[in-house]
């Protein structure tokens, strides 16, 4: 499979107000290889990507592309080399079509008119050479986001580019979304793109990597061979300590029906129909994880449970008092929630790490008068950024600057500075490096053993065996399958959350 | 080894350094107290308005009502006076009836945006038309004056050299400061103006928390209304035009994002001094008013552009700073 070098960086130095951030390393990605780059936050894989695409400059080094060395000083320089970075923030524009989008600034024209009847044929073209599902004439407004990634792909591949990077691109991607995104993948690397792929995911990394690249603390800590990926091993090499990665794959769940009954929910049904007729319990102590594919309705069931959205019937009780179904009247009960998009429902960029723990406690931070105590305030931050051990640890920064893994924390420290009840978590960890992924576990498992109720919506199946007391598996609005008191595989939370039949997947 | 943190006195030093030159150039009209006492007085309608106005804003919001809600709450306050006999209890209902009026303004407008979720700018757009057409109404379009003594106090009278409408800015910038920086209201304002769903999830009554701020913002635009009024000792369907500019102006020069969630009391009224300022020494160096408006555009940018250049300057920095620690993704 693998060709020619097709880019290779060497030696590369690079720090940033003295301090080192690539130390001596070195990275090579051969033509028609997927090339998988991993490390924990901070070990400089996109200090590393950012050299190579322009965004930085770097101090020592020299990069080679098809063996000539070359400079690139900006994004343009590596885009004529042919290289595309498909980012994580998506830059396309919905109220265009998928051509639109594609040959935006480039559109083929006849006379001072765009010819749009060549640009669709052109794009037609693309899409039928790498089988992309999607229509040239079709408005982005009405696809998903998984689709809209492609269209960045598609973007790269239309202005002949020979590397792709990749950088993380399934953190927002549905299942099925990320499944249509592998099957592209391998498309491209059969035709003899490359694909610089960076993720967190370890699983997508062991499916689609050829070679993979590991950094840890600026340095190149391995490159691994396909047979050389092998998951225990990887994570070693990551993080520099042995993590009991088969474990992940089956556990025994035991649950302890005695412990006395915190959350009640009969008959929960939706206005429209995305969820119906849910009832459950939630019990002292238990971690209860909600498992099934994306869409399936445990979003929206959670939601409806916090108050965010009513229900349209059915009933909540939490220590045998019926819930109001409004935020503030669950947070005044003892229930926390952290939603499943961090960025845009969890926490306020532009406010200090103080103002965001703050945020729901104003009822317990001490006032004289009206007037805030800040000193209080202040006390309750610093207690959260100790308890969790949030990074940076200065109260006054912005969390819109700090990493993912921080800013969930932040998120999470909140709720911790209250007496819970109950703590709902939505995709916990989604996009979160694994050393803070830990972290946030044992967070949760010392808020049950303190003998909170938590509820996980979570669709990484390793994360839902390694933390639930008891699973339910919900698909398409529907809860199809506890497991409780017995030995449960990722494979058969899997099968009930698609709704296969067990012996089908023995 | 701490630098000196330019963006954060870079206020201050524009107002010192515009003072400086203006003593340097007209050392004798410039620095009288009765000439710093002209400066305030005029930029104190101003600095009244953008006290209430900068809710707005920081829920990312805007009021394009302001000129015209002003002239009908000045028409207001001086016909209730007239209409009850120009007694200094009359003046006292006017003021209370202008400043309800404000308030409902603010009201309608909160209620409206929130509940059909309508752009604040459209909404205010359209009620400014009404306002308007509220004061030509209640006026039959002409000038109504007004020289009732106890009206006119209001934006006269002197107390240590410095007339009323100055102490009138000063206690709304304590009173608005204090709200913003001291209450769990004024936690929720910038909260909501930073990310409102993340606020909603929070527990926080976005809608009330945004009507709120649009009826801050008309009870200081009716208490604008009534000290311009008293200050010209007329009210009319024009009373405040173009204020709605400058407010929106102070507010920007002073580093309130109109985007919402960012921007504090002191830099608003900053900025509301600074246009005074400018006209003053314009006036003093004897601009023609033809040439005025050139200036002051020019005079605008430079200080935008320099917030600006703060601004990215910080943003660059916290970037590497992340980057030291190593956090970027």
């Amino acid at each position: 499979m693998a060709g020619s070098t097709i880019l290779e960086a060497r030696n590369i130095y690079k720090s940033f107000s003295g301090v080192p951030v690539l130390q001596d390393v070195h990275f090579e990605v051969k033509a028609g290889e997927v090339h998988a780059l991993m490390g924990e936050n901070g070990a400089g894989k996109s200090t590393l990507i950012k050299i190579v695409t322009g965004v930085y400059s770097k101090d020592e080094g020299q990069i080679y592309w098809e063996g000539k060395p070359v400079e690139i000083n900006n994004y343009q320089d590596c885009q004529k080399l042919g290289v595309a970075c498909i980012y994580q923030e998506l830059s396309v524009i919905p109220p265009l079509t998928v051509a639109q989008n594609v040959f935006l600034g480039r559109e083929p024209r006849n006379g001072p008119f765009i010819d749009y009847g060549k640009m669709n044929r052109m794009t037609q073209e693309l899409i039928d050479r790498y089988q992309f599902p999607l229509k040239p004439t079709t408005v982005v407004d009405n696809l998903g986001i998984g689709q809209r990634q492609l269209i960045e792909i598609l973007k790269g591949l239309s202005q002949n580019s020979k590397l792709l990077i990749m950088d993380e691109p399934t953190a927002s991607l549905s299942g099925r979304e990320a499944e249509m995104l592998f099957r592209i993948i391998e498309q491209l690397r059969s035709q003899g793109v490359s694909i610089i792929y960076i993720s967190h995911r370890l699983e997508e990394v062991y499916k689609l990597s050829d070679r993979l690249t590991i950094l840890r603390d600026g340095k190149n800590a391995a490159v691994l061979e396909k047979e050389e990926i092998i998951p225990a091993k990887v994570i070693e090499t990551m993080i520099g300590k042995v993590v009991d990665e088969s474990a992940g794959s089956k556990k025994m769940l035991h649950s302890d029906d005695s412990a006395e009954v915190r959350l009640d929910v009969k008959g929960l049904t939706d206005a429209t129909d995305r969820f119906r007729n849910i009832s459950f319990q939630v019990h002292i102590g238990e971690i209860l994880g909600l498992g099934g594919l994306i869409g399936a309705g445990r979003t929206e069931v959670v939601r409806a449970i916090y108050g965010i959205d009513k229900a349209a019937s059915g009933e909540v009780t939490l220590d045998g008092k019926k819930l109001n179904p409004s935020p503030r009247a669950s947070i005044l009960e003892g229930i926390g929630f952290v939603p499943e998009d961090r960025r845009n429902q969890g926490f306020i960029p532009l406010l200090s790490t103080t103002r965001n723990v703050a945020l729901t406690n104003y009822d317990i931070i001490k006032k004289n008068g009206a007037a805030i105590s800040d000193a209080d305030e202040l006390d309750m931050s610093r207690r959260a950024i100790k308890a969790i051990d949030i990074r940076p640890s200065d109260p006054d920064k912005q969390v819109g600057v700090m990493s993912g893994g921080n800013q969930q924390k932040v998120v999470l420290g909140k709720w911790l500075m209250r007496d819970l009840k109950l703590l709902i978590v939505d995709e916990p960890t989604a996009g979160i490096d694994v050393g803070a992924k830990d972290e946030i576990y044992s967070i949760l498992e010392e808020l049950a053993q303190n003998g909170v109720a938590v509820i996980v919506v979570t669709s990484d199946l390793q994360e839902l065996l390694r933390v639930s007391h008891r699973i339910l598996v919900m698909r398409k609005g529907d809860i199809v399958k506890e497991f409780k008191n017995v030995e449960v595989t990722q494979a058969m939370v899997l099968a009930a959350g698609q709704g296969v039949e067990q012996e089908a997947e023995k | 080894m701490k630098e000196f943190n330019w963006s954060k006195y870079s206020k201050p030093l524009i107002l010192v350094a515009f003072v400086v030159i203006l003593s340097i150039l007209r050392p004798k009209a410039f620095l009288s107290l009765n000439n710093f006492s002209n400066v305030l007085w005029s930029v104190s309608v101003i600095g009244i308005m953008v006290c209430g106005t900068i809710f707005v804003f920081l829920i990312g919001g805007i009021d394009l009502s302001i000129a015209t809600l002003c002239a009908f709450t000045a028409v207001v306050v001086v016909e209730i006076t007239h209409l009850l006999g120009d007694t200094p209890v009359a003046v006292c209902v006017g003021v209370v009836a202008a400043l309800a009026v404000g308030a409902l303004a603010g009201a309608v407008h909160g209620l409206i945006i929130t509940t059909f979720h309508i752009p604040a700018f459209l909404v205010t757009f359209a009620t400014q038309s009404i306002f308007l057409g509220l004061a030509m109404v209640l006026t039959n379009n002409k000038i109504v004056s007004c020289t009732v003594p106890a009206f006119t106090a209001i934006g006269a009278m002197k107390i240590l050299g410095f007339p009323l409408p100055v102490y009138f800015m000063l206690v709304m910038a304590v009173i608005s400061w204090f709200i913003l920086r001291k209450t769990v209201y004024g936690r929720y304002v910038y909260a909501v103006g930073g990310n409102s769903m993340a606020s909603a999830i929070s527990g926080i009554h976005v809608k009330g928390v945004s009507i709120g701020c649009y009826v801050l913002s008309g009870l200081t635009t009716a208490l604008g209304g009534i000290v311009l009024a008293s200050m010209t000792q007329q009210a009319s369907s024009s009373t405040g035009s173009g204020y709605t500019n400058d407010v929106i102006t102070a507010g920007v020069i002073g580093g309130v994002s109109l985007l919402g969630g960012e921007g504090t009391v002191p830099g608003a009224i900053f900025g509301a001094v600074l246009m005074g300022l400018l006209n003053n020494g314009l006036n003093l160096m004897s601009v023609p008013s033809t040439h005025a408006g050139l200036v002051k555009g020019l005079v605008i940018i430079v200080a935008v552009a320099f917030d600006a250049m703060q601004h990215a300057d910080q943003s660059k920095k916290k970037a590497r700073k992340v980057k030291k620690r190593g956090e970027s993704v």
